[in-house]
């Protein structure tokens, strides 16, 4: 009897905890607002919810802006980031717009610039038009404004810049004979002979990629300011002749042995950190991953990326990705939000020249790239002012065609090109990857 | 099998049922030795009724209501939240959509090849660990159980690890001298699929063990005896003995598995992501993308989840005939 009454108690002990748990983590995720209501975003007062992610990027950008703002405008200003995923937030996004309550929403969230139009498009009641909110939109570059423009709309602060950069270690390049410079404004033929010669002589991958979210192929075919669609958004897979020319070029990299195919984010960069490759070619918000190698600094250095061959528009620069800030439809607080956003990221040449030692984030605000930090030296890569570099590559970028169904047709190239990679007929599979990506568009 | 907290919730609203009509059996005979005042027949039955409620209600209100909504959803096709009434043709679409298909193709070769092999490994299991002299026994069927302990998300994410292209499986191959370099398992279509078939068969043998020894248990060991003073072997008494009083079990077992590996999601997302080239996306995982993923379709994703749906009460049917030795 004893121990049926200690195992009740326990149980209920269990229990009454969990619910504790539940309750507690309830409060934690509404955001705290200060009435103790459940809403996600604060209901007025000094305080701001952010949803964004990376740890190593976006949260300390926007704490940072939380510090100076508090410093400088409101020293009763409170920031509340809630570390979210990406893809988490998209998720969430999509899911309170579904079921058309907004409530768990926060005040201000990140998003990619690849996925705002077709969130914008789907769900435009989902966020803050922010064109008579006193920010000052002409200071930012036109090309990354345009991702967060609907209808001559405002709607997003532009924050990080996606210019492509390709990473190398120079020790690597130098066993097998090259210099950056050998490796600076060439083309892929002869990106591709220097990389048989590398992994001749050294054992390593020039590259390494997922082979199930094709990001080379796209920054290849930006670079040549080509895309996989029509300028109405309309999917342009079949007869698309710089697409082709990509396709054949990835094909002859990964069948050369220079191009790694992993299956996982996680995996491609193990294959950097773990040093079996040489480089990388990516959106330059790839160097706060490399720069948590911290043994190897000094021996990176940076550089643009091989252009096309055939393509006549072809560049050697590109962009891949690049992310905003939007306020949302449940920010109770818009004007609080609006002056944070105008003086920090939108008016704030401290907080770019801050961020920047520590998260390598390249602002796309015109007056930041002009302020010193971006001149300095940086001794990981090798003692280069790499990020007055980098400012000058997004100036040399060709825009593109995008579209709401961006990652459908991207997910639909990236199939097409595995089948063609295990000895399917190029011309068919693409048809018929045309006539898929058509199907997502009905 | 993945989710079998609505059969267990059926059989307790059964269970429940059962006892009420029991009550109200009971109430008839003594209803005619005593007409007057139902107080205590009917006290039973109002608490039957109390009983039954609450589970009822929040089995109506959580798991039908959003059945019925999903319905309504289906029929519904538009652009973001505005939806309109478009009849069947987010039904009609399905047929023509190529991934979906494929992946209909994907959950049916699980399906086939998946379930016999975890099925019959965790019957013969359950009768290796049923044995009497076996010394340890608790713990070995401990052992057998624990992958069920894990969560779907950490295992599948382990298994991927363990497969990768230079993840354990592949150090160990080359160090052995099998392989030159690391085969990309989860590269290949036909690897990848069997990587996914073998991290469901480690994860669920055991779950589907533990049912199998418990029906083992309510076998009466006379009857083994019996079978062995008439000489017949241990093939025979599996055969004669074993599988016929288990079969209730065997058919719960089967349909669990299926409805289980029809639903499959987890593996599928966290282990291969459903690549390379869709090769191993399963319906679930198709219909997550089409609804998260893509640019959303709420009302078509809901489609190919009714007709997942479907499928599952077909199967189930067939199997129940199948099993039914009531003539």
């Amino acid at each position: 009897m004893k121990k049926k009454l200690l195992s009740v108690l326990l149980v209920g002990a269990m229990a009454f905890s969990l619910t504790a748990c539940g309750g507690g983590s309830d409060d934690s995720s509404s955001g705290g607002g200060d009435s103790g209501s459940d809403e996600g975003g604060s209901s007025g007062g000094d305080k701001l919810v952010v949803w964004t992610w990376d740890p190593a990027f976006n949260i300390p950008a926007i704490e940072e802006a939380g510090k100076i703002y508090k410093e400088t405008v409101n020293d009763k200003f409170e920031l509340e980031v809630v570390e979210t995923l990406s893809d988490d937030c998209e998720t969430k996004l999509q899911t309170c717009a579904e079921s058309g309550d907004f409530g768990t929403m926060p005040d201000i969230v990140l998003m990619q610039d690849n996925s705002y139009q077709k969130f914008v498009s789907f769900y435009p009641e989902a966020f803050t038009d922010l064109s008579d909110s006193g920010i000052d939109f002409s200071q930012f570059a036109e090309g990354k404004l345009s991702y967060s423009t609907v209808d001559g709309k405002n709607y997003g602060v532009p924050f990080d810049n996606g210019a492509v950069v390709s990473c190398y270690r120079t020790d690597i390049l130098d066993q097998a004979g090259y210099s950056i410079a050998d490796i600076t404004d060439i083309d892929w033929d002869k990106f591709i002979e220097i990389g048989k010669v590398v992994k001749e002589k050294t054992g390593k991958y020039m590259l390494s990629g997922q082979a199930n979210s094709q990001d080379i192929i796209m920054m290849m075919l930006q670079s040549a300011g080509a895309s996989l669609f029509n300028e109405d958004g309309t999917p342009n897979l079949v007869g698309n002749d710089p697409l082709n020319e990509c396709i054949d070029i990835y094909q002859k990299m990964v069948k050369e042995g220079i191009f790694y195919e992993v299956n996982e984010w996680d995996e491609y960069v193990s294959s950097i950190t773990n040093e079996q490759c040489a480089g990388t070619i990516n959106g330059n918000w790839i160097m706060a991953t490399i720069m948590g190698m911290e043994d190897t600094s000094g021996l990176w250095e940076i550089t643009n990326m091989p252009k096309l061959v055939k393509t006549a528009d072809a560049t050697n620069y590109s962009n891949n990705g690049g992310s905003s800030w939007y306020v949302t439809s449940n920010c109770k607080n818009t004007d609080l939000a609006f002056d944070f956003l105008a003086k920090t990221f939108a008016g704030s040449e401290d907080l770019y020249s801050n961020i920047l030692p520590t998260t390598g984030a390249i602002g796309t605000w015109g007056p930041a790239g002009e302020s010193e930090a971006y001149q300095a030296p940086q001794e990981f890569w090798n003692d280069k002012p790499i990020y007055s570099t980098i400012v000058e590559y997004a100036e040399l970028t060709p825009t593109n065609n995008t579209s709401a169904y961006y990652y459908d047709v991207r997910e639909v190239i990236s199939t097409a090109i595995q089948d063609i990679m295990t000895g399917a007929d190029a011309e068919s599979t693409l048809e018929q990857a045309q006539a898929d990506a058509e199907f997502y568009y009905q | 099998m993945r989710f079998p907290f609505l059969y267990t919730k059926f059989t307790i609203l059964r269970s429940l049922t059962a006892k009420v009509t029991s009550f109200e059996n009971q109430g008839g005979l003594k209803m005619e030795q005593k007409k007057k005042g139902m107080t205590l027949i009917a006290k039973q039955k109002a608490a039957g009724w109390a009983f039954l409620t609450p589970a009822t209600l929040m089995i109506a209100v959580m798991s039908f209501y959003p059945m019925i909504r999903a319905f309504i959803l289906s029929l519904q096709t538009g652009k973001g939240a505005n939806y309109r009434f478009t009849g069947f043709s987010n039904y009609a679409r399905m047929f023509e959509d190529r991934v979906f298909l494929r992946s209909v193709g994907n959950t049916f070769f699980y399906l086939a090849i998946q379930v016999p092999i975890m099925l019959v490994l965790a019957i013969l299991l359950a009768q290796l660990l049923n044995n009497r002299d076996l010394r340890f026994k608790g713990l070995f069927r401990t052992c057998v159980f624990l992958p069920c302990a894990t969560s779907l998300v950490s295992y599948a994410i382990i298994f991927r690890f363990l497969f990768a292209q230079d993840g354990l499986v592949n150090n160990a191959l080359v160090k052995l001298g099998l392989l030159d370099q690391g085969f990309n398992f989860l590269g290949t279509a036909w690897s990848a699929k069997m990587v996914i078939i073998i991290a469901l068969v480690w994860r669920w043998t055991g779950y589907n063990m533990v049912f199998y020894l418990a029906g083992l248990q309510n076998i009466e060991y006379s009857v083994y005896e019996a079978a062995k003073i008439d000489g017949a072997n241990g093939w025979k008494t599996f055969w004669g003995i074993t599988v016929p009083l288990l079969k209730p079990t065997i058919i719960m077992t089967f349909i669990m598995s299926i409805n289980g590996t029809l639903q499959l999601f987890d593996e599928s997302v966290n282990l291969t992501n459903g690549g390379p080239a869709n090769a191993t996306i399963t319906m679930s995982h198709y219909i997550y993308n089409t609804c998260f993923l893509r640019a959303p379709n709420f009302g078509y994703g809901s489609a190919m989840a009714f007709f997942v749906f479907i499928i599952v009460a077909i199967l189930a049917f067939i199997n129940l005939k199948v099993g039914d030795t009531r003539d």
